[in-house]
């Protein structure tokens, strides 16, 4: 019984960051068509920032709050840099087919990890280093037994819940939420409202890069800091999209969790080793099954 | 007043508009009409933005509208509502018509409420689906919340692509109606372009005629829907 409420709750912290990281994905997806390799990257650097910060002898939480704001920046700066410059210009004979408008910018994202990556090494060095967190990894404990959650779980659960609930509220009680529902269902219906399809697009890119941020921040100190600590967790969260549903929010949160508990339930009852190959079969179990996403909808085409 | 000149639309060297010329007085239903590839949905997606004119003006009284952004011209009082009863489908019929006024929120927030009640009142029946999904509407459902949409930014100009095509014969007469009510009692400026010819000309104040992206005729619409000739030729009945 323990080891199932140690698997349950670890996986629930683990699925949280899954999730912010897939929501972070499905964002960038939905809002603009580009799955963003970068995307950890950026959340990689904006954790250094924060270590940076920490090592400088500022409080952990002053450090948590520039993160995610930088992470908010690095993705408004990556689409106005970037993304954008890439895809306007139309007269380009490169940008003439449908295929190279998608692919242009997924290649340029690699670019951008790579730049990222080579940036960090160069400020910060390759080696790894620790990332601290406000709470102790140790077992709650009440009175002598000890319960199968830890205080850093709760605390990553509780932060993610936080960030879930404001992007709810945001996305369904918000003009500014419904504007970026509108410009990634019907971007041609929503500029003939008036809306800057353009400026959503971007605010889609900082929502995006501050989750990720978060997400690694989250992470860190379990997995230590590296340029390359979190490539991992891109695959993981890419994956929990893709069950989830590339065009659904909500089920990109759902496949976070999901693979929360797989990964976690395999941990426990298996063996470490096997975490990948779970993951490969879970994700050509969801493919098979249901191809669309769990939450996911079928391209409805009118004829 | 919408004034039209020599305006050229090209795509990969076809020319959809052979440097047209027309006006459209305010506060007046001006129609236009055509075959099939006449170049009436390109025309006002031209005047909306959504294509770039090659060359030519259109001008919406002393704005020039050709180097504007689609969503300044929205913002200056013109509206389109698009062909094939654009609405959001995944959105409810609540969202499609505040997604319609979600810019003057901050600058005329009164207005905004009053503006969405009068579109409810107009059509009835959307405030009675207002939480339903936009898809799950009728054709003709469709068409109204669309044209809700566009209403509730308050537009001076509006541009209704066939607002008519693929709705019984019934409701398309309904719709245009109110449009025509709409635009007797608030001065609302309307350029409507129509496959149906007879509906568009009975309503509308003046007609453009437009063969294969060039004017085939300009004159007032009773003029045009009473000549023979011309419809024989131009539309073929």
């Amino acid at each position: 019984m323990n080891s199932f409420l140690t698997a349950f709750f670890s996986g629930t912290a683990q699925g949280a960051i899954y999730a912010l990281v897939s929501l972070g994905l499905v964002l960038v997806w939905r809002g603009a068509g580009v799955v963003n390799f970068a995307q950890m990257g950026q959340a990689m650097f904006t954790t250094y920032i924060a270590s940076q910060m920490i090592q400088h002898n500022n409080s952990y939480w002053s450090a948590f709050v520039v993160a995610l704001i930088c992470g908010a920046l690095l993705g408004a700066l990556v689409d106005l840099a970037i993304m954008r410059p890439l895809t306007s210009r139309k007269n380009s004979q490169l940008l003439n087919s449908q295929s190279m408008r998608t692919t242009i910018p997924v290649i340029a994202s690699l670019g951008i990890l790579g730049v990222l990556k080579a940036l960090a090494g160069i400020l910060w060095a390759g080696e790894e280093r620790g990332f601290p967190s406000p709470v102790a990894p140790n077992a709650i404990k009440i009175g002598s037994t000890n319960l199968a959650i830890t205080g850093f779980d709760l605390f990553v659960i509780g932060v993610v819940f936080a960030a879930l609930v404001l992007t709810t509220i945001f996305f369904t009680k918000t003009g500014m939420g419904l504007a970026m529902r509108a410009s990634a269902l019907n971007p041609e219906v929503t500029r003939l409202s008036g809306i800057r399809v353009g400026s959503v697009r971007t605010l889609g890119w900082a929502i995006s890069g501050t989750a990720s941020s978060l997400a690694g921040l989250l992470v860190t100190p379990r997995t230590n800091l590296s340029p390359n600590t979190l490539d991992l967790l891109l695959i993981v969260g890419f994956t929990a999209a893709v069950v989830g549903g590339l065009s659904s929010l909500a089920g990109s949160v759902l496949g976070g969790f999901i693979l929360g508990y797989v990964i976690s339930f395999v941990n426990v009852y298996s063996a470490p080793e096997n975490v990948f190959i779970a993951i490969l079969v879970f994700l050509l179990l969801a493919l098979f099954l249901r191809p669309q996403g769990i939450l996911g909808s079928k391209e409805v085409r009118r004829v | 007043m919408l004034a039209i000149k020599n305006l050229t639309t090209e795509f990969a060297s076809v020319k959809a508009l052979n440097g047209i010329s027309f006006q459209a007085k305010p506060g007046l239903i001006t129609t236009v009409i055509g075959a099939n590839g006449a170049g009436k949905s390109t025309l006002l997606r031209t005047i909306s933005g959504l294509e770039k004119a090659t060359s030519g003006s259109i001008k919406w009284f002393d704005e020039e509208l050709t180097q504007m952004s689609v969503e300044s011209i929205v913002r200056s009082g013109i509206a389109q509502v698009p062909e094939g009863h654009a609405v959001i489908s995944q959105l409810s019929v609540a969202e499609n018509i505040e997604l319609g006024g979600l810019f003057r929120k901050r600058i005329a927030r009164g207005d905004l409420a009053i503006a969405t009640k009068e579109v409810y009142e107009l059509f009835p029946i959307l405030y009675e689906r207002r939480n339903e999904q936009a898809g799950s509407l009728s054709g003709g459902e469709r068409q109204m919340l669309a044209i809700s949409r566009a209403l509730v930014s308050r537009p001076k100009l509006l541009l209704l692509d066939e607002p008519s095509l693929g709705l019984a014969p019934l409701i398309s007469a309904q719709i245009i109606s109110i449009v025509n009510g709409l635009c007797r009692e608030t001065g609302l400026t309307v350029l409507l372009v129509e496959q149906n010819a007879n509906t568009a000309l009975a309503v509308a104040d003046h007609g453009i005629l437009l063969a294969l992206g060039e004017v085939a005729a300009d004159m007032p619409a009773s003029e045009m829907a009473a000549d023979s000739a011309l419809r024989a030729a131009y539309l073929g009945y």
